[in-house]
């Protein structure tokens, strides 16, 4: 057993030098140097305090997704559709915003219901993709893809058409919400604690229902076996709906964070691409809810710390995206060598 | 192809599963190996066939050549192919492109050809297939057909059959005996490991016992099957008295009960079944038993008639009602759909429990588990995979996930590929189950002695007619293998209670 | 099997760490900004700077909305950018592909703050797309000074004033550019059909439409024709530039203008897309031009089918901004400059220009002289009377329009097809 673990550590290790290797190699080939390229994205990401806060604020809808895509992953599902339900999110948001800004009710009350109101939006954004799949027989990565697709038009559509600024018909999204309806700041930096504690919130609230509940277990048993876990009694499709639920709920509070918090309006990328990168960051930490933290964490501090690419190095910053990439690949690729050495080995 | 098989070892961490064997099979010899579960046998066989690698120091030989297998890729162009205990096929695929894996040749497989071999080696061995059916449309004991199929095609001149009579019927068996004792003409030698020991006794040339990881003695014919069953186990057992039981009142009321699926029609049936009574299913596979139980169970929905449970009107109802009203089924596909791999023993016994509040108690858990494990004497930990285990610790695992109350139990295959001991256990268990919660089991099994050894009455399906049920304690083997093979039907006349 | 997989990012996190920790250390807290600036541009610049003067050069900062190579409206900023380092001791820190799509997740002004944590003592907004958040940094930043290309918060005639002490506003008098390339496009049409590849729709956008418009209806009328035959059509993308997925893609646009009848397509967009399939379908058998935008060079994107292209040279008017910052003088105002009438393609003084292409004839290049020149007299085509694109009177007969009614220009005007996009 111990043998074992250290095997796998060794694994690991092998798989993030790989990466790190091969982004270094990248680099050295286009004449950067790569420790002058790994300094500046730390420093970038954890350099100082209003950095940091910079990390959080992607951190924070990143966990969200992170947090959801556990509970599909664990029931078997592939919610590519995830990044359609941030945006539905940000769009139910914005909607409750637009409905209740002038409605005189204390703009705490307004911004919970608003928030709320994005859960919901990407829960039913989310539940389509489960009717698909369950009823329609729409593998839900299909499925998740093409409502994607629709989510960006539906943006498009409202940013362009009924909530358009005044006068204005342009990609830049909808008119500001006046600051009092934002999620308060901390003072000087741009991440609201209350941010924080919605993402922490939900991560503790999915590792418990994965790793201590009745529903956790069942859920995990239709994942690894649909057909037993219904002869085992559990109701298999209504599991996989529920599972579609919590992940659109989370997704859509990612959503909500993003206007809330963030833009304090609907903007078309509106998502971020959070939604993808939270599959990536589901992927590494294979269903180990407790370690969606810290990778989430470092995926944030690698895409806000390559910012400084660009600016400081005239590098490209999308190096953190390939970085990324390079190591769930590789982690994925020492995970497989890993699994056929080790059953030769038995 | 002559095999010698030199000081074979195999650790699997502390287990010693292979302890220095040394076996030489002469070319164009049908070799046994007999062994109860957990004797070393598939490890053996895996061995040989590449799927696992064998301690440093063990050495194959192949017609006097030393050999090193890294996979079972490399063991069939040695000509060595091995047929699983469960077929390792690929059930969404058409049969004929499942023929196609592994073959060599371009990317483009030229399909008319294949398609012809395919046919002409079918009707060879007398197995009737359609090579553009799917093969998830098959039986377990059709897959095993068709991977036979497959590995001769692919050239195999030393054939190992892993327990290759479980599935399939008599007629079947006898349809391969007949094929595998012409092998040893064309010089190919066939490995057959089984724990089932007429099969070995009626087509074995020479019997290898395995025990314990070491091979305990070699034998030749006149076989002496005591002897046989005392090297495998070290004492002698057998199945031991029918045993007549006091039924109760009716548990399941079949009436007029009509099933139909694409392949197949079933109609009206009637049965009442007892409270304590046992119902063995026989028949080839894919007669119509199978639809049957699965109607039992809800599975299957009927085209007519209606089911009736404790004198409820479960017709059209969904598994889980009928679940809830104290019926469980057992598939035969264990891992594929009894128990879910990748989950411990522990979490299934929790998952088969009712949710007491919103979270688990780990405790309970681990206490049910050890509990479970100990009563159902399962050779694993709580913390255990259900992969993990053997075949027959996966069945008694199944059998502890039963619920209670329980009021009719179902199982397709119960034993199969388990040795004598295990089948014994599993079945007084059962048996118990059924006393204390006053339930019936209806089951379905090739193994005719095991049905009239357990059953109380016996229905027969041929192509979906269903017999009359019989007694058990008055009909023959021989009578139910003519009625399997469709014979003396005229008698028995169709169904009903 | 994978159960320690997470364990990985940890150690990724360490690793980071440690390499950067190694390869940090020696030059790690002095000379930080120096090292790292090691662009080709930053090395050119340094002996010059020495030599001007000893002192610390003046670092501003720049958000380009584009790519600081689009051959249109971020490039013509990058190289005031240059200008002004030429011109003054003064050095550049920029980031281009600012913009939610090629930079998710981040705020314009969360990366001014970035370039402020590397030096920027002023920071240069490029787009209409950063005005909020121009205004969101400038309050938050009140020492840091700020440029809001294109904005018209500090305007105190305008409808959205706000003081805010460290920020400018400017802006060059494209109208000019506008009209003079809508004079080319009108000279220059067989169909008596032009096409305007339309940004996004705002007051800036509309204006500068209708200016086209002026432009080619005077020109159009001037040579002779019947005012009646001229079609002018604007179709709008959705943004300054193509983002797939989002906008409508400009090649489609012009493809679809050229394919109409249309055989005239003046860029109203960040990069001149136009003028690559004006070249396809003049290829292809029908004669087709096209007039650019924003860049001075921008007709090398396909000379042959260039009629010329209306710039900004933001250089001047940014290095007064950039010297009185830097000197202490710095004033918060809305700079609305016209072209240099003495020399309009004056790189010094001139805040826009003008540079006719290979496609305009020699005749029709003589007329548009004749047009500038009439221009530089005086000529003000935003004279009544003009109806807006509904019916309604905008300026009466005579009636000059002042800077608030040509900013402001709510709608399209008459006679131009397309969308207002007003209420």
């Amino acid at each position: 057993m111990i043998k074992d673990r250290f095997g796998n550590l060794a694994y690991q290790l092998a798989a993030l030098l790989l990466a790190f290797g091969v982004v270094s190699l990248i680099l050295i080939s286009v004449d950067a140097s790569p420790s002058e390229t790994y300094k500046n994205i730390f420093k970038g990401s954890f350099g100082e305090m209003r950095k940091f806060a910079e990390v959080l604020v992607a951190f924070v809808p990143l966990l969200l997704v992170t947090a959801g895509l556990l509970v599909t992953f664990s029931s078997g599902l592939w919610n590519i559709g995830v990044e359609g339900q941030v945006v539905l999110g940000a769009i139910a948001t914005t909607w409750v915003y637009r409905l209740l800004l002038e409605s005189g009710l204390p703009p705490g009350l307004i911004i919970a219901l608003a928030i709320l109101g994005g859960m919901v939006g990407g829960a039913i954004w989310a539940a389509l993709a489960g009717i698909l799949k369950v009823f329609g027989g729409v593998n839900e990565i299909f499925g998740g893809l093409g409502l994607n697709f629709v989510s960006t038009a539906l943006t498009i559509y409202l940013i362009f058409g009924p909530w358009k600024r005044p006068g204005v018909a342009s990609m830049s999204g909808t008119v500001p919400f006046p600051d009092e309806f934002s999620l308060p700041l901390l003072a000087n930096l741009r991440i609201s604690p209350w941010a924080l504690v919605i993402a922490f919130v939900g991560i503790v609230v999915i590792y418990f229902l994965l790793q201590g509940t009745y529903f956790g277990l069942r859920l995990k048993a239709v994942g690894k076996n649909f057909r037993a876990a219904y002869l085992l009694g559990i109701p298999t499709w209504q599991y996989a709906m529920y599972s579609f639920l919590i992940c659109g709920a989370l997704a859509g509070a990612a959503g909500a964070v993003q206007v809330a918090a963030v833009y304090h309006r609907l903007i078309p990328s509106i998502s971020s691409g959070y939604g993808y990168l939270g599959l990536m960051v589901a992927m590494l930490i294979n269903y180990q809810a407790l370690w969606a933290v810290p990778v989430a964490l470092f995926f944030a501090a690698l895409n806000i710390g390559s910012i400084q690419l660009p600016i400081v190095m005239k590098l490209d910053s999308s190096l953190s995206g390939v970085l990324q990439g390079v190591l769930v690949l590789f982690v994925l690729l020492a995970a497989g060598v890993r699994q056929k050495f080790g059953r030769k080995a038995q | 192809m002559n095999v010698e098989l030199k000081n074979i070892h195999k650790h699997f961490g502390s287990v010693h599963a292979n302890k220095g064997i040394n076996l030489n099979i002469p070319t164009g010899t049908i070799q046994g190996i007999l062994g109860e579960n957990g004797a070393g046998k598939s490890t053996l066989m895996k061995i040989l066939s590449g799927f696992i690698q064998p301690d440093s120091g063990s050495e194959v030989f192949l017609d006097g050549k030393p050999v090193v297998m890294h996979s079972p890729a490399d063991a069939i162009k040695y000509g060595v192919g091995m047929l699983h205990q469960d077929p390792l096929d690929f059930p969404p695929m058409k049969l004929l492109d499942n023929f196609l894996l592994g073959l060599p040749g371009g990317i483009f497989p030229n399909r008319k050809e294949a398609t012809q071999d395919f046919s002409l080696l079918a009707r060879e061995y007398g197995f009737t297939f359609d090579p553009e059916n799917y093969v998830d449309s098959l039986t377990v004991g059709e897959r095993q057909q068709l991977e036979i199929m497959r590995l001769l095609f692919l050239g195999a001149r030393v054939f190992i059959l892993d327990e290759p009579t479980t599935g399939i019927s008599a007629g079947q068996k006898e349809k391969l005996f007949a094929t595998l004792k012409k092998f040893p003409e064309q010089a190919m030698t066939v490995i057959f490991v089984s724990h089932k020991l007429e099969d070995v006794e009626s087509l074995c040339d020479r019997v290898a016992v395995l025990r314990g990881g070491e091979l305990v003695g070699e034998t030749q014919p006149p076989y002496v099957t005591s002897k046989l069953v005392e090297m495998m186990f070290g004492k002698e057992i057998t199945l031991g008295e029918r045993q007549p039981v006091q039924t109760g009142g009716v548990v399941l009321s079949m009436k007029n009960v009509s099933l139909e699926d694409v392949r197949m029609k079933v109609k009206n049936v009637s049965l009442d079944v007892r409270a304590g009574e046992v119902i063995g299913l026989a028949g080839m596979e894919g007669s119509g038993q199978g639809m049957f139980i699965r109607a039992c169970s809800g599975l299957m929905r009927p085209v007519g008639g209606r089911i009736e449970l404790k004198d409820k009107d479960l017709t059209g109802k969904s598994y889980h009602t009928f679940k809830r009203a104290g019926v469980n089924f057992l598939p035969a596909a264990r891992l594929e759909e009894g128990l879910v791999p990748g989950l411990n023993l522990t979490e299934h016994f929790i998952l088969a429990e009712e949710p007491k509040g919103l979270f688990i108690d780990r405790m309970m858990g681990q206490q049910l588990a050890e509990e479970r494990i100990k009563s159902f004497n399962i050779r694993g930990k709580p913390h255990s995979t259900v992969e993990s285990l053997s075949g027959g610790n996966q069945q008694r695992a199944e059998l502890a996930l039963l619920q209670s109350p329980l009021s009719l139990v179902l199982l397709e295959h119960p034993t199969r590929g388990l040795d004598i001991e295990s089948v014994i256990y599993i079945w007084s268990k059962l048996k118990d189950r059924c006393k204390t919660d006053g339930a019936a089991i209806i089951f379905i099994s090739s193994d005719l002695e095991e049905i009239l050894q357990y059953s109380d009455r016996v229905l027969v399906f041929f192509n979906g007619k269903v017999s009359a049920p019989l007694d058990a304690g008055k009909t023959t083997v021989e009578e139910l293998g003519q009625l399997i093979g469709g014979k003396g039907w005229a008698d028995k006349g169709e169904a009903h209670d | 099997m994978r159960t320690y997989l997470a364990r990985l990012a940890m150690l990724a996190m360490a690793l980071m760490l440690v390499l950067s920790a190694c390869g940090g250390q020696p030059a790690a807290t002095e000379e930080a900004p120096a090292a790292t600036e090691e662009a080709p541009a930053a090395t050119e610049e340094a002996p010059a700077a020495t030599e001007e003067a000893p002192a610390e050069p003046f670092v501003f900062g720049m958000l380009l909305v584009g790519p600081y190579n689009d051959n249109g409206w971020s490039q013509a900023h990058y190289e005031a950018g240059l200008y002004v380092e030429e011109k003054f001791n003064a050095k550049m820190i920029y980031l281009d592909k600012v913009n939610p799509a090629d930079r998710p997740g981040t705020t314009p002004d969360q990366l001014a703050e970035e370039l402020v944590a590397q030096g920027a003592k002023l920071v240069i907004f490029n787009s209409d797309d950063m005005k909020d958040a121009s205004t969101t940094f400038a309050k938050a930043n009140p020492d840091v000074y700020v440029i809001m290309a294109s904005g018209d918060q500090v305007w105190e005639d305008g409808k959205v004033y706000e003081p805010i002490p460290n920020l400018t506003n400017i802006m060059g008098r494209m109208e000019y550019g506008k009209m003079i390339g809508g004079c080319a496009a009108a000279l220059s049409t067989e169909t008596g059909k032009i096409g305007y590849l339309g940004p996004l729709i705002n007051d800036e956008t509309r204006r500068l439409a209708a200016s086209a418009y002026l432009g080619a209806k005077h020109c159009w009328e001037q040579a002779g024709n019947d005012p009646a035959a001229l079609e002018f059509k604007v179709t709008w993308i959705g943004f300054w530039f193509h983002i797939p997925g989002f906008t409508t893609d400009p090649v489609d646009v012009s493809k679809d203008f050229y394919s109409t009848g249309f055989d005239v397509v003046i860029s109203g967009i960040d990069n001149p897309v136009n003028l690559a399939e004006a070249q396809k379908f003049t290829a292809e058998g029908t004669p087709s031009t096209g007039v650019a935008y924003d860049y001075v060079a921008a007709c090398s994107a396909a000379p042959d089918v260039c009629l010329g292209v209306p710039y900004f040279n933001w250089g001047p008017d940014y290095l007064t901004a950039i010297m009185s910052a830097a000197d202490g003088t710095w004033e918060s105002q809305f700079i609305f400059s016209g072209p240099d009438w003495s020399d309009i393609n004056n790189h010094d003084t001139s805040a826009i220009g003008f540079v006719k292409g290979d496609a305009l004839s020699d005749e029709n290049a003589a007329a548009l002289d004749a047009f500038i020149a009439d221009l530089a007299g005086g000529l003000n085509l935003w004279t009544g009377p003009i109806n807006l694109q509904d019916g309604t009177a905008y300026l009466a007969d005579g009636e000059e329009a002042t800077d608030q009614q040509v900013w402001y220009l709510p709608q399209l005007l008459e006679g131009m097809q397309g969308l207002s996009a007003s209420e």
